[in-house]
């Protein structure tokens, strides 16, 4: 007779299908033949109560695009944290990865777990008071950021260095094998494009740093830090359904405290709910069979973790004073100029309140067009989508970033409306445009402008050229009303290095008072 | 040292096998002077033939204007490898008259086939993102729905573009160019008849920029000539104009019906200057009016003066 599988099996089994669900929709998120997208990565961070609550309280509304993170809170509440444990992507792969770091048994000193009630606590205040945070700490956001910015990248970036190897230099019969592989590997995984991003290091950093603590701990991450993990715990102090220890302090062997990846049994085997991941570890591994999953008398809790009240006020002091002290910086009135937003991005206070950092908008962006900031936007900024128009431009037809966005930070606009939507507008730098400068025939960025009308035209002027004749040539110039700064000029213009026609934020539409209007030759204010 | 002299003069007789033969097959040796005639280019003493038909059945429409020229048969032979260049260069649908309309393509396609093609690759190098442009245009649909295995509409393949000389260019010297046009046994280069800021029309010639690698930008500055040079190296087998719907204005993106002209034209030759000088026309211009058919004359790539021309017309 066969045996039947191991209750971890099944736990297993499930992380290995959540995992495998997760890298489809990540490899997913691409254009996809069509206009409307079919299933993205968005779908993770909307079943994120830890992104669904702050943005709600940074909108002061409650966000309906993340309304199924209710669900998952929902279930916390009735059976504790078994997303960590049965699907989160990032501890299936921290889990993964564990044999190849391997943890060492230190003792962390305790204040250590602490620290993500007191992110969570923060993020919360920091939400409501203007300091968004989210995005820095949330575990998809940072696995999200992470694989999009650099790890895909980086892994097309060595394949097709690979088989362009392979295709000139190697020999017709080794071609016969690797032209077929490299078909199936670019028409299902690779990106469409090799990308690059401005902030492809940091984003590797915090990713590998995340993997890198298991070396103290199993799920060091999860345990100390993670604010999502911390939430769900919260929810799981009330689940009725839960492991026990039939027998707590049974003969003290101490087994289970030892095997427990998240430290949640104590010395006398007691289980605590708030940081059991219902691995199913204790269940196969305790000698005695002590350990079940089943409804449990709430009484039974074990003493319940968190801040202490001076702690906790403290900690909500400085989310409430924080945020002020960013504000006085002269960023928040007199925005970089070069610092364009995605099409539908809203107002930027809103905006850097909603956006999670995730990266998926760069995921998703047909052009490479949208990159992490930097300081740009403020520290606080840190990771939110900005359009650089030389490495890549925005599509005109194209919605997709919009389509994306977990939160709404970018809107969702139907293409008719997006093309109206005016995130900057163009200028022409006539020191270095070649007919104003050089009277060299160019006129690229009039050929690509994608405005129906052209935005960009041309006049003719007879000009003295640098051999000292005097040709005709046609000079471009920018109608502001229909300029709408995708930055198709930017990005094709022959000149080498810096663009003669450049693209800045002036006039953009999402700050109100500004609107469609003509007066792009003042700075916007932020109201 | 034996073993080197082996291969010194297996390549020594190979060249001179190599050089006699080709000798022979020359004979009588055609060498003229006169550049006006020189062997290998499309301008014969006789009459350029140019195909030129209307009608709003396309297929049927393509089919005939073929046939006025002497039929697929007389550019593809069985077992070619065939490629069509068709201008899928913007995101914009069929109707907007930038892009080569995808029943025109598609015809071609069958056309090769039937005419005996072992394989039809159809691409281009896109200036908007270029699967937007390949589903769009309506092009990569047409060619799926077809379901064929010989007929490939694929998209660019940056590994494939090579470093290649211009002797011939004035101001074009060398350039890098998608390998799948070089080697190709039939090349149909399909353009869509367009206006365009800088070159004034965009036909035949400029539609050759759609095999280029690199910044294609820096051609803008010296663009007559650079296509004309480039008209030296990409050679035509059969051109076949696109003036089903002509963009008069706005181009060469266009984006308003208003700018469009619902034309059902479909011009077609071996000369690749007499296509594109007939489909000047199209757009009440004389051929010497653009640049691009004027420099590439200057080199005697092709006819242009319409004298020279005999339109075939159907109906």
């Amino acid at each position: 007779m066969r045996k039947t599988p191991p209750p971890t099996f099944w736990r297993r089994l499930s992380q290995v299908l959540f995992l495998v669900l997760f890298l489809v929709l990540f490899v997913q998120t691409d254009y996809q033949g069509k206009d409307e997208l079919s299933g993205a990565i968005n779908l993770l961070f909307r079943i994120d109560p830890l992104i669904g609550l702050s943005v709600s309280l940074t909108a002061r509304s409650f966000v309906v695009l993340i309304a199924p993170s209710m669900f998952l809170l929902l279930s916390c509440f009735l059976a504790g944290r078994w997303f960590c444990g049965w699907a989160c992507p990032m501890g299936t792969l921290l889990d993964a990865s564990n044999p190849l770091v391997g943890s060492r048994k230190d003792n962390i000193p305790r204040p250590i777990s602490k620290i993500r009630h007191g992110l969570l606590v923060i993020i919360f205040v920091g939400a409501l008071f203007g300091l968004p945070l989210v995005g820095y700490f949330d575990p998809f956001a940072i696995l999200v950021r992470g694989l999009t910015m650099s790890i895909y990248p980086a892994f097309s970036m060595a394949v097709e260095q690979l088989f362009t190897l392979t295709y000139q230099h190697g020999p017709p019969w080794l071609n016969f094998a690797t032209e077929p592989l490299y078909r199936i590997l670019r028409d299902h995984i690779l990106p469409f494009e090799q990308k690059i991003f401005t902030l492809a290091l940091p984003a590797a950093i915090i990713l590998l740093t995340v993997f890198l603590m298991e070396l103290f701990q199993r799920r060091f991450f999860c345990r100390n830090i993670c604010p999502l993990g911390a939430l769900l715990g919260m929810a799981a102090r009330l689940a009725p359904w839960r492991i026990r220890n039939r027998q707590p302090g049974c003969r003290a062997c101490g087994g289970c405290s030892e095997i427990c990846r998240t430290g949640a049994i104590d010395d006398l085997g007691r289980v605590s709910n708030e940081r059991c991941i219902l691995c199913l570890d204790c269940l196969q591994q305790c000698p005695n069979h002590h350990f079940d999953f089943g409804r449990a008398k709430r009484a039974s809790a074990a003493a319940s973790e968190g801040l202490s009240r001076r702690a906790l006020i403290g900690t909500i002091a400085a989310g409430i004073a924080v945020p002020f002290l960013f504000a006085v910086r002269p960023l928040r009135r007199h925005p970089e100029a070069r610092l364009l937003r995605p099409p539908g991005a809203r107002p930027e206070g809103e905006f850097l309140g909603r956006c999670v950092r995730c990266g998926e908008c760069m995921q998703v962006c047909i052009g490479n067009a949208l990159h992490p900031t930097f300081a740009e936007a403020g520290v606080e900024g840190m990771f939110t989508p900005r359009l650089i128009p030389r490495i890549g431009y925005c599509e005109y037809q194209c919605t997709l970033c919009g389509q994306v966005c977990p939160t709404g930070a970018i809107e969702r606009l139907p293409a008719s409306k997006k093309q109206k939507v005016v995130i900057g507008r163009a200028f022409i730098d006539r020191n270095r445009c070649l007919p104003y400068a050089k009277g060299i025939p160019c006129i690229v960025c009039e050929e690509h402008c994608p405005t129906p009308q052209k935005a960009i035209r041309f006049r003719s002027e007879k000009i003295e050229n640098e051999q000292g004749t005097v040709i005709e040539v046609k000079q471009p110039y920018v109608i502001d009303s229909l300029c709408i700064g995708c930055g198709i000029c930017e990005n094709k213009c022959p000149l080498p290095g810096k663009s003669a026609i450049l693209v800045t934020s002036a006039g953009e539409s999402r700050h109100t008072s500004f609107g469609l209007n003509e007066s792009s030759y003042i700075d916007p204010e932020y109201h | 040292m034996d073993h080197n002299m082996d291969r010194r003069r297996f390549l020594r007789d190979a060249a001179a096998w190599s050089l006699s033969f080709s000798l022979i097959l020359h004979w009588p040796f055609p060498f003229r002077i006169d550049h006006a005639e020189a062997v290998g280019r499309p301008t014969p003493p006789f009459q350029t033939r140019v195909g030129i038909g209307k009608g709003a059945n396309y297929p049927q429409l393509v089919r005939r204007v073929i046939a006025l020229i002497g039929g697929m048969e007389a550019f593809v032979r069985p077992g070619m490898r065939v490629v069509i260049k068709p201008n899928i260069s913007f995101d914009r649908p069929p109707e907007m008259g930038a892009t080569t309309h995808p029943m025109v393509v598609r015809t071609l396609a069958e056309m090769a086939v039937e005419a005996g093609a072992d394989q039809v690759t159809i691409f281009d190098r896109t200036c908007n993102e270029a699967r937007r442009c390949y589903h769009t245009s309506g092009i990569l649909p047409a060619i799926e729905a077809m379901n064929s295995s010989t007929i490939r509409c694929e998209y660019i393949d940056g590994r494939k573009f090579v470093q290649v000389d211009i002797p011939e260019g004035r101001s074009l010297k060398n350039w890098t160019i998608y390998r799948d046009a070089l080697e190709a046994d039939c090349y149909i280069n399909v353009p869509v008849a367009k206006q365009h800021g800088l070159a004034g029309l965009s036909l035949g010639l400029k539609n050759n920029m759609g095999v280029l690698g690199g910044n294609r930008g820096r051609l803008h500055r010296k663009l007559d000539q650079n296509l004309a040079d480039l008209a030296t190296i990409i050679r035509p087998t059969l051109t076949v104009i696109d003036a089903t719907r002509m963009l008069l204005r706005n181009g060469p993106q266009g984006g308003r019906l208003e700018d469009v002209l619902i034309n059902n034209t479909v011009i077609a030759s071996a000369d690749p200057l007499a296509a594109d000088a007939c489909a000047t026309e199209l757009f009440g211009q004389s051929p010497d009016q653009v640049g691009a058919t004027v420099s590439a004359a200057a080199m005697n790539l092709g006819t242009l003066q319409m004298d020279r021309i005999s339109r075939i017309e159907w109906p």
